[in-house]
């Protein structure tokens, strides 16, 4: 018990600091940096859900971005709903897609998995073109208004920041509480060995569709804060290169680990703008840095393959091992 | 009392039959042991009682119930745990995890009631571990508790998917040869954890080519050879038995 409080301060006090940074940050462009970063963060619990702990691949969550954000965009503007109601819907539609995309993975593992999952995201990246009536097509969706709640608007930078994070924090509670609990040790049983947990009378089957289902929902509902957020969306958003930034950023934060991949997360995200958040820092760096994004994705997922398989989560369990250890000694000595 | 009725089971890959029309029960609180050459279809028979292969012909029936149709989960849940030839550990977990992990046919606690932390859990998570640390001292490996499966001794991780098959809260449970690969003292020390479990009111079925150990623990043997049964008995009575002594003979590695 005494372990788990030391763990939820562990957790309250980086929470406190993300809640702070609007009082102290008034430059509007990088408090929108940082409220893309929970956005990211928000995804990247979820895929830390499916890939880090149940050990399924997907490709295709920023299709599941893109259903949720055109879903909440459709709700509130076509059929002018609340806010609230195209989050749910968002998350309930983004949710469907999951429990379609679950129905390859009962079959598929590893490589065959991931281009199923891809395939998924091409699929909705085509449908998003297409299906103009609904979406737009290749100009976009415009005019999707600020989150809202009854006669609140969210109107301000401060304001969505807060609500982007307040949901991605929510977020990292439940899947803690989650992954620490029962379902969680079936979905790290299942990447282990599927036979063994077969043996232990888990239901593969009901908890791929459950992982599934529950990451695809996080994604739809972060796609839908940030159609709120932007107020215009197209489908050049959600494309596969994003879903690919996504996975490398689970893959970065590390397997069985939430922090991990939420921490990964903000770096990647920031990465391109690392010249309007640190100072010092010349503007030709961040140039670099966004024009060979990609690439520096790529190096640094093969960079954590070969020397830190772990990731951050790795790195950091290894850091509080070590400080362990040396607990120990000193109290043995 | 007879726990677990094995009727005419059959299990064909392509033109090879792994399994021939075999029959035969299980007493409850006994220890049956499974033996035969390389190849005999013991495994393969495993595989078919705990729903991992369907049979193409035959019945299995259980406690009275008809184990048809089920898949391996339900099969758990109703009473039948397994460990494998191949041991099927949850590497990257630890020793503790993986008996929790056993837990699950035991306990309730779903994504919903986990994410919010609804009543009942934190009881049920604490009633788990201190069942899961029981199972690990039946076993011998409350040391290891806290250590990845992965670090395991070769010799503690036939033990370890023991416990974890002792953790779903078995009437039946069908151990894959749980000594291979043990040296002397710790098979010793398995017979001594397996009279433990069957006294604890577990019957055990045993696939074992260590007939030392064999003799020593079990009440009576099925000997299989090329899927099909050949001699069903008390040890002493094997050991005489000419069928089994021409079917080692063909493969005396075996013997």
């Amino acid at each position: 018990m005494g372990r788990l409080r030391a763990r939820g301060l562990l957790l309250a006090v980086p929470a406190l600091l993300i809640v702070l940074v609007p009082l102290l940050v008034d430059d509007r462009f990088v408090l929108k940096v940082l409220t893309f970063v929970g956005i990211n963060a928000l995804v990247v619990v979820g895929l830390a859900l499916l890939f880090g702990y149940a050990g399924q691949v997907s490709l295709g969550h920023a299709g599941f971005m893109g259903l949720g954000a055109y879903t909440s965009a459709y709700v509130t503007v076509r059929l002018e709903w609340s806010w609230l109601a195209g989050i749910v819907a968002a998350a309930l539609v983004a949710a469907v897609g999951g429990l379609l995309l679950a129905l390859p993975s009962l079959r598929l593992r590893g490589h065959y998995l991931a281009m199923a999952t891809l395939g998924f995201g091409e699929i909705m990246f085509i449908a998003f073109v297409e299906a103009e009536p609904l979406t737009g097509g290749v100009d976009g969706f415009t005019g999707i208004p600020y989150a809202s709640v009854g006669a609140f608007e969210f109107g301000t930078p401060e304001l969505n920041y807060w609500l982007v994070w307040a949901t991605a924090l929510l977020s990292v509670a439940v899947a803690y509480n989650v992954v620490r609990l029962r379902p969680g040790r079936a979905m790290r049983a299942l990447h282990g060995s599927e036979l063994g947990a077969r043996a232990c009378g888990v239901d593969i089957v009901r908890l791929k569709v459950q992982v599934f289902v529950l990451s695809a929902a996080l994604a739809g509902i972060a796609g839908a804060l940030y159609a709120h957020l932007v107020g215009f969306i197209s489908p050049s958003i959600f494309t596969l290169h994003f879903s690919v930034i996504l996975l490398a950023m689970t893959v970065l934060g590390g397997t069985s680990s939430i922090a991990g991949p939420v921490l990964a997360a903000a770096l990647l995200t920031l990465l391109p703008y690392v010249d309007a958040i640190l100072p010092g820092v010349p503007e030709s760096v961040a140039t670099f840095l966004s024009e060979w994004e990609t690439d520096i994705y790529g190096l640094s997922i093969i960079l954590v393959m070969l020397f830190a398989p772990g990731g951050v989560a790795g790195l950091l369990r290894r850091i509080g091992a070590r400080r362990g250890r040396s607990s120990m000694e000193r109290e043995a000595a | 009392m007879r726990l677990l009725h094995v009727d005419g089971v059959t299990k064909r890959f392509g033109g090879l039959t792994a399994v021939d029309a075999v029959s035969f029960d299980v007493n409850e609180g006994s220890i049956k042991a499974l033996i035969g050459p390389n190849g005999a279809g013991k495994s393969t028979l495993f595989n078919v009682l705990t729903a991992y292969e369907r049979p193409d012909k035959g019945t299995t029936v259980f406690d009275g119930r008809d184990l048809a149709g089920l898949g391996p989960h339900q099969i758990v849940r109703l009473g039948v745990a397994r460990t494998f030839q191949n041991t099927q550990l949850f590497e990257e977990m630890t020793v503790l995890e993986n008996v929790l992990v056993g837990r699950h046919p035991l306990t309730r606690t779903g994504v919903l009631a986990a994410a919010l932390r609804l009543p009942g859990t934190g009881a049920e998570e604490r009633r788990s571990r201190e069942e899961a640390e029981r199972f690990l001292r039946l076993v011998g490996l409350e040391r290891h508790a806290p250590a990845p499966a992965a670090d395991l001794p070769h010799g503690l991780r036939r033990a370890l998917e023991i416990a974890r098959a002792l953790a779903t809260g078995p009437r039946l449970l069908l151990l894959d040869e749980p000594a291979a690969g043990l040296n002397t003292a710790e098979t010793a020390n398995l017979a001594e954890v397996l009279y433990r479990i069957r006294d604890m009111g577990v019957t055990l079925v045993v696939v074992e080519h260590d007939m030392g150990l064999v003799m020593e623990i079990s009440d009576e043997i099925v000997v299989l050879n090329e899927g099909r049964k050949i001699a069903e008995g008390p040890p002493r009575l094997i050991q005489k038995d000419p069928a089994v002594i021409e079917a080692y003979l063909g493969e005396p590695d075996n013997a």
